[in-house]
C-alpha cells in the first residue's frame, strides 16, 4: 500500500485537490521512498508514523 | 619615452614594433573616456562594449536524461532521476543526486520534460529549487502524456541548486520513462549576475 493509500484510509475524505494544495507527497528517489513533504490541512492532523506503520 | 600622434580625422591604422630586442614594451594611449586598453596577455575586465557581433559567452551549461524507468506512486512529486549526461560544461550536474548546482552565479534559464508514456488522467513535471517545488509545468486535467517545465533561475553560484521532479495522477503508480527525447533536464547561464 503506498503512502498516499494509507494517508486515504486513514482520512477517507481528504480529496486529490487537497494533496494538490495543502499536502505534498515527496519521493527524492534516493531509496527511502515516499514521504510527507509537507503538511497544511487546515483541519486534519499530521499522521503520525505510528498511525502510517498500523496500516498494511 | 617617444610620442606618436594621429594626424588625422578620417580615420587610418597605426602600426608599431617592438625595438629589436626589446624585453617590456608599453603603449600608452591618450585617455580621453577612460577605459582600459586589452592585449591578448590581459586577464582584466572585459566591457561589453569590446564584445562583437555573434560572440558568446562561455557560462555553464548541461543536459542530460535518465538511463532507467522509475515508478512514481499517484500525487506524489518523484525525483527523477538524471543519471546520463550529453554534455556539462563546468561539471556543475551531479549524476548521483541529479542535482544542478552551477558554481558560477548567475541567472539560468532551466528546462525540464518528463514523460508516462502513455494517457494518464494528468502528470506534471516541476524543478524544486533549494529542496521545494517552485515551478510548475504544462498540465491540464485531461489525459495526458507529457509534461514540460521552464524558468529563468537566479543562481548564487555556491549553495543554491535545482533538481526536476515529476507528479501523476492516474490513481495507481506509473512510470516515468527513460527515452532521452522526452525526459531530459537542461540549463544554461543566461546573464551573469
Amino acid at each position: 500500500m503506498t503512502l498516499y493509500e494509507k494517508i486515504k484510509t486513514i482520512y477517507s475524505d481528504l480529496t486529490d485537490n487537497d494533496f494538490r494544495t495543502v499536502i505534498t507527497l515527496q519521493n527524492d528517489s534516493d531509496g527511502n521512498g515516499d514521504y510527507i513533504k509537507e503538511w497544511n490541512h487546515p483541519t486534519l492532523a499530521k499522521p503520525t508514523q505510528e498511525q502510517l506503520d498500523a496500516i498494511e | 619615452m617617444g610620442t606618436l600622434k594621429l594626424n588625422t580625422t578620417s580615420g587610418g591604422s597605426l602600426s608599431i614594433q617592438a625595438a629589436d630586442g626589446a624585453s617590456d614594451n608599453t603603449l600608452t594611449l591618450p585617455a580621453v573616456t577612460g577605459g582600459n586598453i586589452v592585449t591578448t596577455a590581459d586577464s582584466g575586465t572585459i566591457t561589453q562594449g569590446m564584445i562583437g557581433s555573434n560572440v558568446v559567452g562561455k557560462g555553464p551549461a548541461f543536459h542530460a536524461y535518465p538511463s532507467a524507468t522509475t515508478s512514481a506512486s499517484h500525487s506524489v512529486w518523484t525525483k527523477v532521476p538524471i543519471n546520463t549526461e550529453r554534455f556539462d560544461t563546468n561539471s556543475n550536474f551531479d549524476t548521483s543526486t541529479y542535482r544542478f548546482t552551477p558554481t558560477v552565479a548567475g541567472y539560468y534559464s532551466v528546462t525540464g520534460m518528463v514523460s508516462f508514456g502513455e494517457n494518464i488522467a494528468s502528470v506534471e513535471a516541476g524543478l524544486s529549487v533549494n529542496g521545494s517545488i517552485a515551478y510548475g509545468g504544462t498540465a491540464n486535467w485531461s489525459n495526458n502524456v507529457n509534461s514540460m517545465t521552464t524558468a529563468l533561475i537566479y543562481f548564487n553560484g555556491s549553495t543554491d541548486y535545482v533538481e526536476l521532479y515529476a507528479i501523476q495522477w492516474s490513481g495507481v503508480t506509473k512510470t516515468i520513462q527513460n527515452s532521452a527525447s522526452t525526459v531530459r533536464f537542461e540549463a544554461h547561464l543566461v546573464r551573469a549576475a
